[in-house]
């Protein structure tokens, strides 16, 4: 529908006067029209791109004339990534600063992306760091939380948390909507909770000194994602422990619960964490029951959906905001 | 009688136009005032993430009372039978139920009315199409369920009923066309046809417009809907003249003989010159005509044609290998973008050509790509540290990216 309609609307109410609606017309119709985003998205699609075709590139012809050449460029301008955004670097301060070039940030970004596959391939073809792969994973994360802080940029803050959570033995491809690890294996599930805990623990510590608290967020979504996944994932495979993972599963879903509810209203996005409470409890509890308790009729299956399924409506409803009319509003 | 009270979703669009000129300066604080005391909305408020939540755990709520449904009555009558009755009274029920809900709670797409209306809809397709004999064609259920749906469509106003109808609607022309013995041929410019028709639709006041130009109860009641088949029509007008689509298609609906198996490699089609020139011109055309009239929904889908089509000249005629092609096309993305900003920060925006500005504004899509670079970064990291993989081969999905294959 067109703005003109509205303004129809308006003139024909007497709110607004003739020349005013025609002042409104003329704006509407000059106002330039924002290609921000698709831009961006046009950026960090090329960058996906570029970074996923060199990462494939550097081992075709591993042996062949043209490949020094290859690295050579690559190091090159992983380098000149690098200098562009020292160059435009932000001030340094605890509050979120930008850029002073509309590309800086995007040239960080390939810059690490670059390094990241400069970096495998080392150890692909030379093997610098010899069986100790822990070191492989470790670098990166080392490398890009100062820089992450430095240029306040939180795409390279998760690139850093992420390469922390894949040393633990965890890896993470959002747009596939996938998660690869060993759950199996107890030291993967309790490393990867320790490191979560650490995670959450410095979070809310920087936040708490207003040191750049806008990357709590990033933080916490990352952090606790890997914790309830790991617990979840504790739950499922340890039959010995199983009763205490699904309690500590429980609590830390009613705590990030309490968390998210408090204070949401700073941080509206933190209604995130709701979510994912009641979707991640609602598993663990549904294995548990389903485990321990005996359902011999399928009825009772089906009830037990109905009434949880009606009880969690009845929750996240209570969660929606409060009914607000216009005229409250005023 | 509509799902939502018409007058509230009318008046919140009037509030939420007159707020952005308020914030402008264009509106006095008297004014803004008038707007609101004398277009009041009563729903209650929403959140586009316990949102998906409330759809989940009601979708499962509304799953296990049918089961459960199911299992009472099983064995009163002939399977078909009873299983589309029970089907036909549950979603009469649900139907109702909703309704008081969404009276009582003050509900607007918060969710639970959303899986109401999309369950309630699907629960009277089901039982409807019990009743028809077995072994009929898919066009034929299909062109008995879009009925239902376009009336549970015009009840509920829902985005996602919409989408359900465009799909089937859809399957009913693609499914219905290969009845006949030239309809394989004729498919692709039917569905052009079909789809540019769609589209002139959604864009036309003929459908939800009043008289005068001003603002109807239909045009805020079915925005959403409107929005989807605009997008949607122009993805699969899009996708119905590319190359890589009509010829893998077409390959895939040939009877296999003993000479060329199933998945053996699509033959070439019929005036493939035709094809070829369509695999650039529409989506050209949809660039181009959407930087005349700066139509952000045609500049997208363009673009995104574009790059199908030029991902399809790769995939036919490949110059390069896979790797390097993907390299070249990052780089030329990244570079048309850095050109495009740089020209549009160079200079005000009325001395752009076309009136375009790089500056974010009210109606930019922040939401979902707020956090793009989060996923961009995390996304491209596990890429690159994924080290040297056989069998990445460009596929069908790249095109359109919207779903709207989902007929195919």
């Amino acid at each position: 529908m067109s703005p003109t309609d509205s303004l129809n609307e308006f003139v024909k109410q007497g709110i607004l006067s003739a020349q005013q609606a025609a002042t409104i017309d003329r704006f509407e119709r000059e106002k330039p029209l924002s290609l921000h985003w698709e831009l961006r998205s046009l950026l960090y699609g090329g960058i996906l791109l570029l970074s996923s075709g060199l990462g494939l590139l550097v081992y075709d012809n591993f042996d062949q004339i043209g490949h020094g050449a290859l690295l050579l460029a690559m190091a090159a301008g992983c380098g000149a990534c690098f200098f562009f955004a020292w160059r435009h670097r932000p001030d340094w301060m605890f509050e979120p600063a930008r850029s002073r070039s509309s590309f800086g940030d995007y040239a960080l970004l390939l810059g690490c992306l670059l390094f990241l596959t400069l970096e495998g391939y080392a150890q692909y073809a030379y093997t610098i760091f010899g069986t100790r792969y822990g070191l492989v994973t470790l670098l990166p994360a080392v490398l890009f939380l100062p820089l992450a802080y430095r240029f306040d940029h939180r795409g390279v803050l998760s690139m850093a948390l992420t390469a922390l959570i894949s040393w633990v033995g965890v890896t993470i491809r959002p747009l596939e909507l996938y998660v690869k690890t060993n759950f199996f294996d107890q030291k993967t599930v309790y490393s990867a909770i320790v490191l979560a805990l650490v995670l959450i623990g410095a979070a809310l510590l920087l936040e708490r000194r207003r040191i750049k608290p806008h990357f709590t967020y990033t933080y916490l979504t990352i952090a606790g994602n890997l914790l309830l996944v790991a617990l979840l994932g504790g739950l499922f495979n340890f039959e010995s422990v199983r009763p205490l993972f699904g309690l500590v599963l429980i609590g830390t879903c009613v705590a990030f619960d309490q968390f998210a509810r408090r204070k949401r209203a700073v941080d509206s996005g933190l209604v995130l964490f709701i979510l994912m409470s009641a979707i991640y409890g609602y598993i663990g509890i549904t294995y548990l029951v389903f485990h321990y308790l005996d359902f011999t009729a399928a009825s009772s299956y089906y009830w037990y959906f109905i009434l949880t399924g009606i009880g969690f409506v009845a929750y996240l409803l209570s969660q929606l905001p409060n009914r607000k009319t216009t005229n409250e509003s005023v | 009688m509509k799902a939502y009270n018409d007058e509230w979703i009318y008046n919140r669009e009037l509030v939420r136009q007159a707020e952005r000129w308020h914030k402008r300066g264009l509106l006095t604080d008297a004014q803004i005032r008038t707007v609101q005391q004398n277009y009041p909305q009563g729903f209650r408020q929403t959140n586009g993430i316990l949102e998906v939540g409330l759809f989940l755990f009601t979708t499962l709520a509304i799953l296990g009372t049918f089961l459960l449904t199911t299992t009472l009555v099983s064995g009163l009558l002939d399977e078909r039978t009873s299983f589309g009755t029970v089907s036909v009274v549950f979603s009469l029920g649900l139907g109702g139920l909703g309704q008081q809900l969404i009276n009582r709670r003050l509900l607007y797409r918060n969710g639970v009315d959303n899986a109401v209306a999309v369950l309630t809809a699907g629960f009277l397709v089901l039982g409807l199409l019990m009743f028809l004999p077995e072994n009929l064609r898919l066009s034929t259920y299909c062109l008995a369920a879009l009925p239902i749906l376009l009336v549970a469509l015009w009840y509920y106003g829902d985005t996602i009923l919409a989408f359900l109808s465009l799909a089937t609607f859809y399957t009913f022309v693609f499914n219905g066309m290969l009845a006949f013995s030239w309809g394989n041929d004729a498919l692709p410019f039917v569905m052009m046809a079909v789809s540019g028709g769609l589209y002139g639709l959604s864009r036309g006041r003929w459908l939800v417009g009043g008289p005068g130009g001003t603002l109807t109860k239909a045009q805020t009641y079915y925005a959403d809907p409107i929005n989807l088949m605009e997008s949607l029509s122009l993805v699969v007008l899009i996708a119905s003249g590319n190359y890589f689509v009509v010829r893998e298609l077409n390959g895939l609906l040939l009877e296999p003989t003993p000479d060329r198996p199933r998945f053996a490699e699509a033959p070439e089609i019929g005036l493939p010159a035709l094809f070829w020139l369509l695999t650039f011109l529409i989506p050209g055309a949809c660039f181009g005509y959407g930087l005349r009239t700066r139509n952000r929904i045609l500049l997208s889908m363009g673009a995104l044609g574009l790059v199908a089509a030029v991902a399809t000249l790769h995939e036919y005629a490949a110059i390069v290998s896979f790797n390097t092609a993907l390299t070249l096309g990052g780089l030329a993305l990244i570079g048309i973008a850095v050109a495009c900003i740089r020209y549009l920060q160079s200079r005000p925006a009325d001395q752009t050509r076309g009136r375009f500005s790089d500056t974010p504004d009210d109606d930019s899509p922040a939401g979902i790509l707020g956090h793009a670079d989060t996923i961009t970064a995390i996304q491209a990291s596990a890429n690159a540290q994924q080290g040297p993989k056989e069998g990445v081969r460009f596929g069908g999905g790249n095109f359109g990216g919207s779903g709207g294959e989902g007929s195919y």
